[in-house]
């Protein structure tokens, strides 16, 4: 199982993902880039790295092919010496407020999702509100408000608000997501919003 | 309500009880019991049982519960965890409508086919069983106590509108301690022990239903179905507030997690998010649920505007710092409320939210700024600190801030800090009903609480 295998059961579950493509190769990488069209990121695909940033596995904001091509041959020197399943290119994330959806399953409560601010520090601020599946609109508004970060979602400093109508309906698809396919534990972090909607830029899950 | 959670009743109120495992040896758990109804003067018939004994304590002894002619509503076992099963079944077939089995020695060491016995015989029958591995009940109202905790050591609180389920004895003896202490009235007590039979979930339903319990109180380590417990919680906390206290907060789970959602989330996590969908009151420690205990019996505030009063100007600052950390607001007086306490204000007094009435203020002043303040429309809740410690304030306060408490119009919340003097002017005013803090952090995080459940409890009615 790599990630796009992942993606795919996502997709078949009605999440919208950017486009994406598991290239083996650079010239996989060109076409595909071509056709999702730039900016794109690249993303390592291995099994045997697990902090794809701490690494050197991660290229972002790639606008041609030049740059492409350079960082595709610098993922591949940095990862040197893991088992690569290849390098994912996926299209360039909207800029926005990066938020982390979670699922988990509580040996009591059973499914609970867990929102927050998201990205690599989630960890450091955990900045987060959980509450028990299923869940309905005000909940899920609650545990927006619940964050200290709420007022930078509400848009801080001259920002737009994001769009509260994609979270709320993210959520509660993460939600039956989880139930239905009875996960373990899932993270779709980050998923970056803005005004107008959010992007899922990486997603995992077990069962 | 499931029959078995109903027949509950036949503890409670008992007409008659049997304590299985009666002894005369002093201390000793079936001796504490059968005092606690002799002495405590229950009203019902008592069956003291224990085939080694014509007399205990004066009142004549039965060698099995067979032997008793009239019905037996509520019979307490108390014997080694060995004869329990036969004794089950000897209550059994004497048909007694419920049962407390105070004994340990059950799964909580692993002997698991007898508990599954139990539990069988209980629900084949509809026979409540609380326990076993606990305390068991408390009712003021009709001295049913199965408490094993001696009344000379463990003071019973008395009869009021708080009923209190506990997994933990321990923690529910402490609490009960500091109640009668303080002249906190208690409902109902339950200690469930290993709740092999009913559980916290039954407990509040029957609770919910209780015309005797206003408020319920909850103490919980571990529950079996988390799912029940929310759906439970959500429905009975619409009918009466619900205060939580959760035992074992530690990162239980979250070392084995892959993921970050994992990591972050401990079953601690669970449980406060379930605590929070229910709109249920979640105390941080005993101090804090003992503190909110105090002003759930006043009357919801209809928004959260918080009126001060004072007689010393530093208390008030600090007071009012905590309302507005804690999100309440300080009212801002009305130009009628003004023109009144400027009345009542020496000429160099302050109009202002803290109302400082100044050090040379006596229990007049109290009293005429309380009825401005109860009179106000813009004020919604009234904190009065009270230094007991200045001459003018003598002991008619007592009378003015217990009468402000029975007035109902507003909660009123009162804190007075200080040593030996001022701490027995407090335990009278908690034995007379009024929220009595000794900090202001501790007085206005409750008055939250009370604010945050009538918000909600609102938001229910328009709905």
């Amino acid at each position: 199982m790599t990630i796009v295998d992942d993606f795919r059961i996502l997709e078949k579950n009605g999440f919208e993902l950017l486009p994406y493509f598991l290239a083996k190769n650079e010239k996989e990488a060109v076409a595909a880039a071509k056709k999702i069209k730039y900016p794109v990121v690249l993303k390592v695909v291995s099994s045997e790295i697990e902090h794809k940033t701490d690494v050197g596995g991660v290229k972002v904001g790639i606008s041609n092919e030049d740059i492409l091509r350079h960082s595709y041959q610098d993922i591949m020197k940095n990862t040197k010496g893991k088992k690569v399943d290849g390098i994912l290119v996926q299209k360039m994330a909207r800029k926005g407020v990066e938020l982390i959806v979670g699922g988990k399953r509580d040996p009591q409560f059973g499914h609970m999702i867990v929102l927050g601010l998201g990205g690599i520090y989630v960890e450091i601020f955990k900045d987060v509100s959980a509450r028990i599946c299923p869940l309905g609109q005000n909940e899920i508004q609650e545990m927006i408000s619940e964050l200290k970060s709420h007022p930078i979602i509400d848009g801080a400093r001259g920002r737009k608000p994001i769009n509260k109508k994609a979270i709320i309906e993210l959520v509660i698809k993460t939600c039956s997501f989880m139930e239905k396919e009875n996960l373990g534990e899932l993270d779709l972090n980050p998923v970056v919003c803005d005004d107008r909607g959010c992007d899922i830029v990486d997603a995992r899950f077990s069962r | 309500m499931k029959k078995i959670i109903q027949n509950l009743d036949k503890i409670f109120y008992p007409k008659s009880v049997a304590i299985i495992g009666a002894t005369p040896t002093t201390n000793k758990v079936g001796n504490v019991i059968s005092k606690n109804f002799i002495d405590g003067k229950f009203r019902g018939e008592i069956y003291l049982i224990n085939p080694k004994y014509k007399k205990i304590l004066g009142v004549p002894c039965y060698s099995d519960i067979g032997k008793v002619k009239g019905n037996v509503d509520c019979a307490i076992i108390a014997t080694p965890s060995k004869t329990v099963a036969s004794i089950l079944d000897e209550c059994i077939k004497k048909k007694v409508g419920g049962i407390v089995i105070v004994t340990s020695g059950f799964e909580e060491i692993g002997e698991n086919d007898i508990a599954k016995y139990i539990r069988e015989v209980a629900l084949k029958n509809n026979t409540p069983i609380i326990g076993p591995n606990c305390l068991g009940v408390f009712n003021p109202y009709t001295k049913t106590d199965s408490m094993f905790l001696p009344m000379y050591k463990l003071e019973r609180p008395k009869a009021g509108e708080i009923s209190f389920v506990s997994q933990s004895g321990a923690v529910g003896s402490a609490v009960l301690d500091l109640a009668a202490y303080y002249g906190v009235g208690i409902a109902k007590f339950i200690s469930y022990g290993n709740a092999t039979v009913l559980d916290e979930c039954d407990y509040l339903e029957y609770l919910g239903e209780d015309d005797d319990t206003e408020v319920i109180l909850l103490y919980i380590e571990g529950v079996k179905d988390g799912k029940r417990l929310l759906e439970v919680m959500k429905r009975v906390n619409k009918k009466k507030p619900i205060i939580v206290l959760k035992g074992g907060k530690g990162a239980g789970g979250a070392a084995a997690a892959k993921s970050h959602t994992g990591n972050i989330a401990g079953s601690y996590t669970a449980y406060n998010a379930a605590f929070k969908q229910a709109k249920v009151v979640e105390a941080d420690g005993i101090n804090e649920l003992f503190d909110i205990v105090k002003i759930f019996n006043q009357p919801r505030p209809k928004n959260n505007r918080v009126g001060i009063i004072t007689n010393g100007g530093g208390l008030g600052i600090i007071t009012a710092d905590a309302v507005e950390q804690m999100d309440l607001k300080l009212a801002d007086f009305s130009e009628d409320t003004k023109k009144k306490i400027s009345e009542i204000l020496p000429s160099y007094g302050n109009v202002g939210n803290p109302l400082d009435l100044v050090a040379d203020s006596g229990v007049d002043a109290y009293k005429k700024a309380i009825d401005i303040f109860m009179a106000g429309d813009e004020i919604d809740i009234l904190l009065i600190i009270v230094l007991m410690q200045t001459p003018p304030v003598d002991e008619r306060i007592i009378h003015v801030l217990t009468k402000a408490s029975d007035d109902r119009r507003k909660p009123i919340a009162t804190i007075s800090i200080g040593g030996t003097y001022t701490e027995a002017y407090r335990k009278i005013l908690e034995s007379n009903g009024v929220p009595s803090y000794n900090s202001p952090k501790a007085a206005v995080r409750a008055i939250k609480r009370l604010v945050t459940y009538s918000e909600y409890y609102e938001k229910l009615k328009k709905e």
